[in-house]
């Protein structure tokens, strides 16, 4: 009876990370549905709702090379598929493109 | 036949309405203090750096949680609280239970901890960080170092405090050192035990923010530390306001609960909501 509160309070935690991870899985197949096969090591523009900070900024320097940075819009190189999987999967990134870099 | 006397019913105060009561009495007190700093920001007249308004505060938090920072900090920042907490834990209950059973080890190791015990975290910060670098391992480190030593003095007064004619009486049906800890010496150390991981929960957590403005690029300590670095104080005092949330939630969810559950079943039979 006691332990009532600690159980509950550890099942709403469960459920909100289930949830949030379950919405970035999702967020992720929604952003990268139009490009198609991703390359082993490609080239893309990730846009934002924001000018990225220095928190998104290092966030996005894990996943590959940082280049540049244009208002709201991180332009990245030598980006592996899982990595791009798990940025398109932040509520933050509004959208993903390819880079054609010419 | 006997005349039945009705006497007035003493009817016990309800727990739920006195808890009602309790939760309105605080958030009164909550609502005058935001009052009291909102009236006072035009008065005193000084820029959001200075002294940033509730107003400005709602809104850092909400771009806090708009760019995703927030929720990144929020989930290293207990990642590493409860990996430090469990770690220190169980160190601080062997080594606790190892001193509480070996008067010879109690002499030998006696002088060294009070002599680490008195050498504060964040003094051993630099040092972690000489040696183990930036990041988890060294917040780690120092939040094991935090909850080890209440934990262990709560465990060793545990220990030695059990109930000898108990001990006595197992020992005299046979029982062999393993059963004379694990049916009289851990379950009278156990409410000790809970109330030193209490202490030392609280400590951690003022050890987390510590080390993390030392020794970390993310996280609570760090957003706290960032926002005067980067002149957004409203971002310091949302990071200090999820800090005390933050606390409240776990002790109420999760220590308090456990103390009393623990006081209950193995300990003193006062009810723990009356000390509160």
């Amino acid at each position: 009876m006691r332990m009532r509160l600690p159980a509950m309070a550890t099942a709403v935690i469960v459920i909100v990370l289930g949830g949030w991870w379950a919405e970035a899985q999702w967020a992720s197949h929604r952003k990268l549905a139009s490009l198609g096969n991703l390359d082993p090591r490609g080239s893309y523009e990730i846009r934002l709702d924001f000018a990225p900070e220095r928190f998104h900024q290092l966030r996005l320097q894990e996943a590959g090379r940082l280049v540049e940075v244009r208002e709201r819009t991180v332009f990245m190189m030598d980006v592996e598929p899982a990595a791009l999987r798990a940025i398109a999967g932040e509520y933050w990134v509004e959208a993903v493109s390819r880079w054609n870099r010419s | 036949m006997t005349n039945a006397v009705a006497l007035p019913a003493l009817a016990p105060p309800r727990l739920a309405s006195r808890r009602v009561t309790r939760v309105l009495k605080g958030a009164a007190g909550v609502l005058l203090l935001l009052a009291a700093w909102q009236i006072s920001v035009p008065l005193v007249g000084l820029g959001s750096y200075f002294y940033p308004s509730p107003s400005d505060v709602a809104a850092a938090f909400v771009d806090l949680m708009r760019k995703g920072i927030l929720p990144v900090y929020f989930a290293d920042s207990m990642l590493r609280y409860v990996a430090g907490l469990s770690a220190g834990a169980v160190l601080g209950v062997a080594v606790g239970v190892l001193i509480g059973l070996h008067r010879g080890i109690a002499v030998t190791l006696s002088p060294l901890l009070k002599f680490l015990f008195a050498i504060v975290e964040v003094a051993w910060i630099p040092i972690f960080v000489v040696w183990f670098g930036y990041g988890i391992k060294t917040i780690i480190l120092a939040l094991v170092y935090v909850v080890f030593f209440p934990v262990l003095y709560n465990t060793l007064v545990g220990v030695r405090t059990a109930p000898q004619i108990l001990v006595n009486a197992l020992r005299s049906l046979g029982a062999n050192r393993w059963q004379v800890l694990r049916y009289a010496i851990v379950p009278s150390a156990l409410p000790g035990i809970i109330t030193g991981l209490r202490v030392g929960a609280g400590f951690a957590f003022r050890g987390l923010v510590f080390a993390e403005i030392i020794a970390a690029k993310t996280g609570i300590g760090y957003l706290i530390f960032e926002g005067t670095q980067t002149q957004q104080t409203a971002r310091t005092i949302v990071g200090m306001i999820v800090m005390g949330l933050t606390w409240l939630a776990i002790d109420l969810c999760y220590l308090r609960p456990l103390e009393r559950a623990t006081i209950e079943r193995w300990g003193l039979t006062v009810d723990a909501e009356q000390r509160t």
